[in-house]
């Protein structure tokens, strides 16, 4: 294990204090490709981790590792690749939603707290996380958690700064747990069920003791005929048995048939990186987390007043949703409809000006309100990074 | 012994009796209990060598009397220690004299189950297991399973971010918690996540999962409810040493096989919990693995035969597999009850310190030296998978010299841990137990940074203040 | 735990043997999660941890206890699920009885507890007076509505008065001491504990167990002298009259161990069962009984027990009648018997099934749906509510006071679901009558097929 790139991280600190000095707030970047999320920057400095590179730690047989806040995701993937391992979350990638370019860095996966379509069996990147450090906004350097998977020593910062959109610190070095990839995975499609049944059947499916590792469906639409999909991972002999044993389960819905290999591993790369969406390039996209049995009643209210195009993943738990980005591109009706259920939705594609003017991330009520300004205040007390990205004035 | 307790604030007991008069009118009489006999029962947890009386002890049974109790005692000045059921090893729940105790036993119902949803709202006063008692005959469980969750309640499984034997395959309490609510120090109320997979804003949540009560009182909790798999099967692997068997974890995972849970325990643990259990554990091993496959019983044949073969290239001795749902209890009752089995020969105190797996048999060996340089005994039991230790150490709590022996052991066994690039505390909280220790682990800056963050909640340090951060250098915004 | 005695405290063995249990608790709270009043009342003070540490306190400062300290004591079933659960064997058992004693010596109960305790401790054990009061009681049964209003004692008295038949039965034979034979060549030589309030609520109990064991070739003895068992004033805390209940049971026994001899004492009320097997700890210090008792509680067997070790007689009719198996407290975890007479039941054809949440107890506990109506009350709604789950057609269980108190849920609910004895239906299934319970319901089980072509 090499030490943390000290050097790197003493520049990052040094800027840091000459920004509090000057009192220039700075936008947080890895390579950028996700800096069309959120309120448009209000910063006229940039701040890059892009330096800061380099996997610091990787013990396979613990299943842990740590790398820079400016290593590339690809490079980590591959590390954990060679021996047969994998980040457990499945971190989507943006830039085909986003039209961005460049590689997205690890610590830009940990402040956006991503995820795929695992999240419903291993959790979203806050899950996997389990060390972090970070300069916060008074120039200090912080650590939180460390590189065992069982630590509830002290405050768990990992958590808080995991999908804080740079608005704490600026992460220098992450710390993830890790599993082991697994053998075989292979996808049940059923076609042709609605939203409603669709769903039915996900529940199904995940309710069952087979480990549904990806449950997606997409509607008529999205795809020519709908097709509701069912991911199983592991070994060889327990996806023969499983994949059998779900169909029959499931049989109630519709017959299912099954893809493996590449074109598996396709399917789910596109669920994850929600690329049925990309096109048309000007629309917005929304995203949506909700309790699945809620979805499609949530989608038919929406449909009342809006022409969208969607689809679901995690089992109906999360709806991906495209629509013209005019007036404000959805907001008020997608959020009325989502009053008093719990959901909360993300203008994820947006162009800047309307993501100035409405809550890009569901708004908070009043209480959590104030929670979060003062925790923003506890990290970054003069508003140095990425001011009001998440919520306007915090 | 050794640990401090901040000094009372004797205005506070001064003002006892308008305290408990205020708090009547908040309350039932049977919330509210006041008598010295019965508060007495209420001075300590399951860390029972430190004990203090608190001023009253309110079991409040809704949200809304937390919330009243709450902003009464923020208004009054007056420190709340919540509770759930008291099974702290850390002392998490240990009371001030200038305290009241807040305890959540009495809001114990389960208020919604959704199957379909996989997701169970309860009150935060149900014991662990009652969740899953509550959903098991559609196939159902609540995933994270402390030793203790026959007793311990989801509010203290928040408060202390409550892991188990199975966390290896399921996560521990906050990977599978969906929403809280919580009432605040000033008696507001906050919903923090809901019934779906991510919540708006910062991750509040992840920060109040594992707080040791400092941030609020949560109230109630939404819960993730898992499909249970086909069937499980745990099997006792005896090895003659416990490098032996840690190399045997070692090389299973180095293997890509995540077992649902991997146990260990040393020879002395293994003859304590035969004695209760009767579980078949090999009492001619010096170290054993418990581990446990689940699925079709065609897949854990597969997945076994895997492990056997691991487990044979490292010297396992014996293997023997559960045959019936009996023996699988049986197993599983040994290994959860082994604290309070040690109780039949000693007492004892439980380190809960993780270390990297690879540190195994180091550590193992040095926890054996430290222990037998304070001239005491050491049972071992622990979480393999995850290098979270629990050496429990041996003692006569009625001798004050042992006593302070057995808890500097500890303290170095805790420091050990930390040196290696483990932790204090893996699943049991800092409590009072390790707050002295947290300089080891933190820079003042790690410390300053966390308690800023708390203050944000409680800027008086009203909630559960004895715990957690050192009694000096304490920060408020 | 950690332990507070003073050495002069710890020469009396009371105290000595108090100290031992408290030194194993390791306040680990596992009891709490088992113990009906906590999971009721949700306050530690109402479980086995808060009174342990209630009665520490007091038997530490050899103080007399407080009305609180008798408040969460009284409060305790004695149903003994906390010993099962566990894990660190503190002997519950001998603690609250120690404390229940020395509250009795050092506290003043209120005029009207103390005359409400008094009759019973006068009354419930004593066959004869219990047969007069309950006649007395199907006469005030008429007055309830009035009767429930007194202050202090209307609720025990209107508890009391509703657990009480509207009838009862002659006298039963058996509650003459006598010798019954066994038939052909004698296997077996026990004692039958005929018991106190049991014979007169219920004499078919008894009835079936000499019947089974007499088909079985096991002689049964009722000795002179024999009676009750003093469990009932031994939970109220008066250790005097206990033991010299115990004492006349002991010297009984023991006569006629050494006279024509004893395999066994059969006990079919669990709750004495428990008793009967404490004697050995109960007169341990008692030089010139202690020996004796120790050989009671050696020969003490529940029926189930004895019939476990021992082969039934064939059945001579067939059943597959679902049974809820109701295990008492005193059966499950007094005396840990657990799987025996499932297995009985089992062997004789029944389907048999646990009661959901069976470790809890139904609220009955000897006297205590009496002095404690309101928690009795509610465990028994509990406890009717999780054996309705399962639909049983029969309710078999070992402890008459659990048959009268779940007897009482189930007319409440208007459930006419038969409750009997576990020996009934073995006795009905291998040659016996039909127990008067079953035949009210209608249930039939035919005659075996083997029983006919013998015929």
């Amino acid at each position: 294990m090499s030490a943390p790139s000290l050097f790197a991280e003493q520049e990052l600190i040094d800027s840091v204090h000459a920004a509090l000095k000057a009192a220039t707030p700075l936008s947080i970047i890895g390579s950028g490709t996700k800096s069309q999320i959120g309120r448009p920057a209000q910063s006229d400095k940039t701040l890059s981790t892009s330096a800061l590179t380099g996997i610091t730690l990787h013990e396979p047989a613990e299943m842990v590792i740590a790398a820079r806040s400016g290593t590339p995701l690809a490079e980590v993937e591959r590390r954990l690749a060679d021996k047969k391992q994998m980040l457990p979350f499945e971190p989507m990638d943006y830039r085909p939603l986003l039209g961005s370019a460049g590689e997205p860095t690890i610590g830009g996966v940990v402040a956006a707290n991503l995820s795929g379509p695992r999240r419903i069996m291993a959790g979203a990147c806050r899950d996997s996380l389990i060390g972090v450090r970070l300069v916060n906004g008074k120039g200090e350097l912080v650590k939180s958690g460390g590189r065992v998977m069982k630590n509830v020593t002290g405050l768990d910062l990992v958590k808080l700064v995991c999908g804080s959109w740079g608005t704490l610190g600026v992460l220098t070095e992450v710390t993830f747990k890790v599993l082991p990839k697994p053998q075989r995975s292979a996808t049940l499609v059923l076609h042709g069920l609605d939203d409603a049944n669709a769903i039915a059947a996900l529940s199904a499916g995940l309710g069952s003791p087979f480990e549904v590792s990806g449950a997606a469906h997409l509607p008529n639409g999205v795809e020519r005929v709908s097709a509701t999909l069912l991911r199983l991972e592991g070994f060889d002999e327990q996806i023969t048995y499983r994949l059998d044993a779900l169909k029959k389960q499931l049989h109630r819905f519709a017959a299912a048939d099954y893809v493996e290999g590449a074109r598996s591993a396709a399917l789910w790369r596109s669920v994850r990186d929600a690329t049925f969406l990309v096109e048309p390039r000007e629309n917005a996209v929304w995203r949506i987390s909700i309790a699945p049995s809620k979805a499609a009643k949530i989608i038919a209210e929406i449909k009342k007043s809006l022409t969208i195009r969607h689809f679901y993943d995690w089992g109906g738990g999360l709806i991906w949703l495209s629509l013209p980005a005019t007036g404000d591109a959805g907001a008020a009706a997608i959020r009325s409809a989502l009053f008093g259920t719990g959901g909360y939705a993300t203008l994820v594609r947006g162009p800047a000006d309307i993501r100035a003017a409405i809550d890009v991330f569901e708004p908070l009520s009043p209480a959590l309100r104030v929670l979060t300004a003062g925790i923003k205040q506890s990290f970054d007390p003069d508003g140095l990074f990425n001011p009001g990205r998440m919520i306007a004035g915090i | 012994m050794g640990i401090a307790f901040p000094i009372p604030d004797n205005a506070i007991i001064l003002r006892r009796e308008a305290i408990i008069s205020g708090l009547s009118a908040l309350i039932p009489p049977e919330s509210l209990i006041t008598s010295e006999d019965e508060r007495r029962a209420f001075e300590t947890d399951a860390l029972t060598s430190y004990r203090r009386m608190p001023l009253a002890v309110v079991l409040p049974t809704t949200t809304e009397e937390v919330a009243a109790i709450l902003a009464f005692c923020n208004e009054n000045g007056v420190k709340v220690v919540p509770r759930g059921a008291g099974t702290s090893l850390a002392g998490g729940a240990i009371p001030q004299e200038d305290a009241i105790v807040l305890g959540v036993g009495k809001m114990n119902k389960v208020l919604d189950i959704n199957f379909g949803d996989r997701t169970m709202r309860v009150q935060s006063g149900i014991t662990n297991l009652a969740i899953s008692a509550e959903v098991a005959h559609k196939g159902f469980f609540y995933a994270p399973d402390p030793s203790s969750q026959l007793a311990c309640t989801i509010a203290g499984n928040i408060a202390m971010n409550s892991g188990g034997a199975h966390c290896l395959r399921y996560g521990v309490t906050t990977n599978n918690i969906l929403g809280v609510r919580m009432v605040l120090i000033d008696g507001t109320v906050v919903d923090i996540g809901s019934d779906a997979m991510d919540a708006q804003g910062l991750d509040l949540l992840g920060l109040i999962i594992g707080s040791e009560g400092q941030l609020g009182v949560v109230t109630e909790a939404i819960v993730r409810i898992l499909p249970m798999a086909e069937g499980a099967r745990p099997v006792l692997f005896g090895f003659e040493t416990s490098e032996e068997a840690g190399a045997c974890v070692a090389a299973i995972i180095g293997a890509g096989i995540i077992p649902v849970a991997m146990e260990f325990m040393d020879k002395p643990a293994i003859e304590i919990c035969e004695a209760f259990a009767h579980a078949g554990y090999p009492l001619d091993a010096g170290a054993l693995l418990i581990i446990e496959v689940e699925g079709s019983d065609a897949e854990m044949d597969a997945m076994l035969k895997k492990i056997v073969t691991i487990a044979k290239k490292h010297g396992v001795k014996t293997v023997k597999e559960s045959k019936s749902a009996t023996e699988t209890a049986a197993i599983w009752k040994g290994r959860k009850s082994a604290f309070g089995a040690t109780g039949r020969i000693a007492d004892y105190i439980c380190m809960d310190g993780t270390i990297p797996t690879g540190q195994l048999p180091y550590v193992l060996r040095r926890i054996d030296e430290i222990v037998k340089s304070y001239g005491l005994r050491v049972a071992n039991v622990f979480h393999a998978g995850d290098g979270n230790l629990h050496p429990l150490i041996l003692y006569n709590c009625n001798d004050p010299e042992e006593a302070n022996k057995a808890e500097e052991a500890g303290n170095d066994i805790l420091k050990l841990c930390v040196e290696v690039g483990g932790c204090l505390t893996g699943e049991h909280g800092v409590g009072i137990e390790k707050r002295d220790l947290m300089r080891h682990q933190f820079t003042d800056i790690d410390l300053g940074q966390q308690m800023r963050v708390r203050a944000v909640f409680d800027p008086k340090w009203l909630l559960n203040p004895a715990k957690v951060f050192p009694l000096d250098g304490r920060i408020s915004p | 735990m950690q332990t507070n005695f003073t050495p002069e405290a710890l020469e009396n063995p009371a105290m000595q043997a108090s100290e031992k249990i408290l030194r194993t608790c390791v306040h680990c709270g596992f009891c709490t999660a088992t113990c009906p009043t906590y999971l009721l009342l949700g306050d530690e003070l109402d479980s086995p941890r808060g009174r342990i540490y209630l009665i520490k306190d007091m038997l530490e400062n050899n103080r007399p206890a407080t009305p609180q300290v008798v408040k969460h004591v009284d409060r305790c079933l004695s149903c003994l699920s906390c010993m099962t659960t566990c894990p660190s064997g503190v002997n519950y058992m001998h603690l609250v009885d120690h404390a229940r004693s020395h509250i009795e010596k050092t506290h003043r109960r209120s005029f009207s507890d103390r005359v409400f305790r008094g009759i019973l401790a006068a009354v419930l054990p004593y066959p004869n007076r219990f047969r007069v009061a309950l006649l007395g009681a199907a006469i005030a049964k008429v007055f309830t509505p009035v009767l429930r209003h007194l202050p202090g004692i209307g609720a025990r008295i209107e508890a009391m008065l509703s657990l009480a038949p509207r009838m009862i039965g002659g006298r039963s034979p058996l509650e003459r001491p006598q010798i019954v034979s066994s038939e052909g060549p004698r296997r077996a030589r026990v004692a039958l504990l005929t018991g106190c309030a049991q014979p007169v609520l219920n004499p078919g109990i008894n009835e079936a167990t000499v019947r089974l064991l007499n088909r079985m070739s096991v002689e049964i003895v009722i000795p002179k002298d024999e009676g009750c068992c003093g469990a009932l004033v031994h939970h109220m805390g008066h250790e005097a009259e206990s033991h010299s209940f115990a004492k006349k049971n002991i010297a009984a026994w023991i006569s006629e161990s050494e006279g024509e001899g004893l395999d066994a004492i059969i006990i079919t009320a669990s709750g004495c069962g428990t008793t009967i097997k404490d004697y050995d700890f109960m007169f341990r210090n008692d030089p010139e009984w202690a020996e004796k008792a120790a050989k009671v509680s050696m020969l003490a067997k529940d029926i189930t027990e004895f019939l476990a070790t021992h082969e039934l007689p064939a059945t001579t009719r067939a059943t597959n009648h679902t049974v809820a198996y109701h295990s008492a407290c005193s059966m499950q975890h007094g005396q840990q018997i657990r799987d025996e007479p499932k297995k009985l039941l089992k062997s004789v054809g029944f389907n048999v099934k646990d009661v959901p949440e069976g470790h809890i107890c139904c609220g009955s506990a000897g006297t205590y749906n009496i002095l404690q109506p309101e928690i009795a009350g509610k465990l028994r709604s509990r406890k009717v509510a999780n054996i309705q789950k399962i639909v049983p057609e029969i309710i078999a269980t070992g402890n008459l006071g659990c048959m009268t108190q779940i007897g009482k849920g189930l007319s409440d609910t208007n459930d006419s679901t038969p409750i009997v004895h576990t020996v009934e239906l073995l006795d009905w299934i291998t040659g016996g009558p039909t127990p008067k319970a079953i035949e009210k319901a209608g249930l039939k089980a035919d005659i075996a097929i083997n029983t006919l072509a013998a015929e």
